[in-house]
């Protein structure tokens, strides 16, 4: 399914090796400040879904950054909101 | 931004991302990094390190900041690449996107040397960039080998990275030409992703994937050219 300029899948769309990887993502833990209203995958994961297999590593990447310290967690929201306005991302 | 927080800091940091004033030398110096990380990691020298220890930050704190940064830029580049909409409540939403600021300035000049901080300070995340590279670089599909070195070189020249070779393979080929303006709008401009980047790609071919394939292969290249060259430059 094509919402934004290039294709995203969502999970209740999701088959095979997508699913799969959709499925694990979800049992990772997520501040409840990023768990989406609709219940599903958080859109920044359904972002990768033209690349299933890439998904895990850039997860897994930010667990070891964004789930450990030694910053506190407002000091990581902090670096990480600046980053994304200065990119202009709505993200 | 998500919800909670300290309210007047979330608020500068939608109106004046490059002016930050935290209420705190160490919460100011976190901005710094995050800043320069992201618009230009070659402008870093070893006073920005001072400065940071003197704020109160260690060397495991800065390095965490700028490794940070260098990732949440990528997945801010997957999300305007894909034009994802933001699922999850705000509690102060950001402007709108101005596709028209002008992209960040290329690197005046190459980062060489042995980096101020070891991202080996960090084994997790070390482990986890190396995986993540390795896939990225070592496969066929859709993009080949060729054309992933050819954008890691484009984009390590572009931030100033050293520790990879330039582009030899400049020889006019259209669909190289085209393949490394989508990946520059990646790295240096990447809020004006839309679907004209993907328009000349598109006609010779490339599918959605080979398309994503190409800002993820950027994106990864810039994350980790931004972190090297942010860590050499803080040396010298």
């Amino acid at each position: 399914m094509t919402v934004g300029h290039l294709e995203i899948t969502t999970y209740d769309a999701a088959t095979g090796e997508l699913r799969a990887v959709y499925d694990r993502m979800r049992e990772r833990p997520l501040p409840p400040a990023y768990r989406p209203s609709h219940g599903g995958v958080p859109g920044i994961i359904t972002a990768h879904s033209l690349d299933p297999q890439l998904i895990p590593r850039v997860f897994g990447c930010s667990t070891t950054l964004n789930g450990a310290g030694p910053l506190s967690w407002p000091e990581r929201e902090l670096v990480n909101a600046l980053t994304s306005r200065l990119n202009q991302c709505l993200y | 931004m998500a919800s909670g927080g300290d309210e007047k800091l979330s608020r500068a940091i939608l109106e004046a991302p490059r002016a930050v004033t935290a209420a705190t030398p160490r919460l100011q110096l976190l901005a710094e990094l995050a800043t320069i990380t992201t618009t230009a990691p070659w402008a870093f020298s070893r006073t920005n390190l001072s400065r940071a220890h003197t704020a109160g930050l260690s060397d495991e704190d800065v390095l965490h900041a700028i490794a940070l940064s260098a990732y949440f830029g990528h997945l801010n580049r997957i999300a305007d690449a894909v034009g994802v909409p933001l699922d999850y409540d705000v509690h102060l939403a950001p402007p709108a996107t101005e596709p028209t600021v002008p992209a960040l300035p290329p690197a005046p000049a190459t980062r060489v040397g042995r980096p101020a901080l070891e991202l080996g300070l960090r084994p997790d995340t070390q482990r986890a960039i190396a995986e993540w590279r390795d896939y990225a670089f070592k496969r066929d599909e859709p993009l080949t080998r060729r054309q992933r070195t050819f954008i890691a070189r484009c984009v390590a020249s572009w931030l100033g990275d050293g520790s990879i070779s330039p582009p030899d393979d400049m020889t006019g080929n259209p669909l190289d030409g085209a393949v490394r303006e989508l990946a520059r709008t990646v790295t240096l401009a990447p809020w004006q992703l839309g679907p004209q980047c993907f328009a000349a790609l598109r006609e010779t071919g490339f599918s959605d994937a080979a398309l994503f394939d190409v800002c993820a292969t950027a994106s990864i290249a810039g994350m980790i050219s931004r972190l090297e060259v942010a860590l050499v430059s803080l040396a010298s």
